[in-house]
């Protein structure tokens, strides 16, 4: 199976990981992503799940001028999101688990 | 900074824009909300060493400029932009724009458009400066008037605006000024201004040359010289030509006044002088006649028709039959002379006593030049005819 189907379900989840662990700008949090493993995520995907994720209450976001180039607009996670990044992921485990059980396979941590 | 760095950056600039332009159907806030920082993260992406998109193409990497926005929008939770159609009309300048980038997304398939693009692309500086031309033109239209427009500056002045135009015009166009939010609507506005604009500008100017040529042709054909035109001709005109009109036949007086007839006239190279040329095809008018006439020539010794007996006789050219294609008068008519303009001319002084002697080379210029050297017999000594007669004291 493409791991882009796979990844549409938690791609919310993987970004709240990656900006709780440290407050990260647009292409940063890409960055990330992929040098985590995650290599099929495509950048607009990402920062329109940070778009919708702040919209939603989840991130916070605040701009440090720069002098070398462009302004960067940094995204970092408040209660609200820390909230839903565990909720989000005890969800995760336990489908993981049942998707496990199911295949037979072990549970992959 | 790389050359790959400084093109890659004028491509990402494009590439965002493009992007902006695919998010139909949304607020400018919501665009903005969206793309803001999208420059630098795409000219991150490109220059990530980590990154495979290193040095690759925007569009290869990133996908067309309208997927991305796609892509943009949907993970960001905002509807799709067939939804956003149904709900609001789009604006004319977003319909307009989703008309080009359809229209280029279709030329952009045909297999001879890129290297086309490629050269039309290059040809963009032109057009800077052209359109820093064509405000220079409009200012001046406005300022001073249409009538002050020429195709290059006049002044010193002019071509120092002219110049500052230029360097705006490019800057703006390498995308290095009017950046901000607030200044980038001046130059949006003038080029639009600019290239509608263009047309009437350009059809301005060239009706204005167009007159001022015509005026200097007639200036030059004289038509500014109080009516008197010098008409310039390759080959001058056979025939007698009187005060600018050619004349059809001439009238020959004696020293008394007398009226002439059939006259032999040469030039002073001993070729005839003739009036008409049409082996009497033509008719001729005359002042005071009711209807046109027909000229027929003199015959001589050796039967060669001559036309330069004067004054020519002839008849109305009712009174002609073409019979086997020459003119000829009918049976029962014959050739008269035309109407004399007077019936006696003025008599001269001092002429018209000794008889013309070719021989003699100078005939009039000795002895005939002082009155009483040779007493006129006639006695008439001016226009009036009268006799003399001696007052008595």
């Amino acid at each position: 199976m493409d791991t882009t189907q796979l990844l549409k379900g938690v791609l919310d989840l993987a970004v709240l990981a990656v900006v709780a662990d440290e407050d990260g700008y647009g292409y940063d949090v890409v960055r990330r992503l992929r040098s985590a493993g995650i290599e099929e995520v495509g950048d607009a995907s990402v920062y329109g799940t940070l778009r919708r994720l702040y919209s939603s209450g989840a991130l916070t976001s605040y701009v440090v001028p720069s002098d070398e180039g462009p302004h960067r607009k940094y995204y970092g996670i408040n209660a609200q999101g820390r909230a839903m990044l565990e909720a989000q992921r005890k969800d995760w485990q336990e489908f993981a688990g049942t998707m496990a059980r199911l295949l037979g396979t072990e549970t992959v941590r | 900074m790389s050359v790959l760095a400084d093109t890659a950056g004028l491509d990402v600039v494009g590439y965002a824009a493009a992007v902006r332009r695919s998010l139909v159907g949304l607020s400018q806030d919501q665009v903005d909300d969206l793309t803001d920082g999208l420059e630098a993260d795409l000219a991150d992406a490109l220059a990530d060493e980590r990154h495979v998109a290193h040095g690759r193409e925007l569009v290869e990497q990133f996908g067309a400029p309208e997927a991305y926005a796609a892509e943009l929008r949907a993970a960001a939770g905002l509807p799709a932009a067939g939804d956003a159609r149904a709900r609001r009309p789009l604006d004319p300048v977003r319909r307009s724009r989703e008309v080009g980038t359809r229209v280029l997304g279709r030329l952009r398939a045909q297999a001879w458009w890129p290297p086309a693009e490629a050269f039309l692309v290059s040809l963009r500086p032109v057009w800077w400066v052209f359109r820093a031309w064509l405000v220079l033109q409009l200012a001046t239209a406005w300022v001073l008037g249409d009538r002050r427009m020429s195709w290059l500056p006049n002044a010193f002045a002019e071509w120092v605006v002219l110049g500052g135009l230029v360097v705006l015009s490019v800057q703006w166009g390498r995308g290095v000024w009017f950046q901000s939010r607030s200044t980038r609507w001046l130059p949006v506005l003038a080029n639009v201004v600019v290239v509608l604009a263009l047309l009437p500008v350009l059809a301005t100017m060239s009706h204005r040359s167009s007159q001022v040529e015509d005026v200097y042709r007639a200036w030059a054909a004289g038509a500014f010289n109080g009516g008197v035109q010098t008409v310039y001709q390759d080959k001058p005109v056979d025939g007698v030509v009187v005060d600018g009109i050619q004349v059809s036949n001439l009238f020959v007086y004696d020293a008394q006044g007398d009226p002439l007839q059939d006259v032999q006239i040469y030039d002073d190279r001993g070729l005839p002088v003739r009036t008409t040329f049409d082996d009497g095809y033509d008719q001729f008018w005359f002042p005071g006649s009711t209807e046109p006439w027909s000229f027929v020539p003199a015959a001589d010794v050796g039967g060669q028709a001559r036309w330069n007996v004067y004054p020519l006789r002839g008849a109305p050219t009712s009174q002609f039959e073409y019979d086997g294609g020459s003119p000829a008068l009918q049976v029962g008519t014959s050739a008269g002379t035309p109407p004399w303009p007077f019936a006696k001319a003025p008599a001269l002084v001092g002429r018209g006593t000794v008889p013309a002697d070719p021989a003699e080379g100078t005939v009039s210029a000795s002895g005939d030049q002082t009155a009483g050297a040779t007493p006129t017999p006639s006695g008439t000594t001016g226009p009036t005819a009268g006799p003399t007669a001696a007052p008595t004291p």
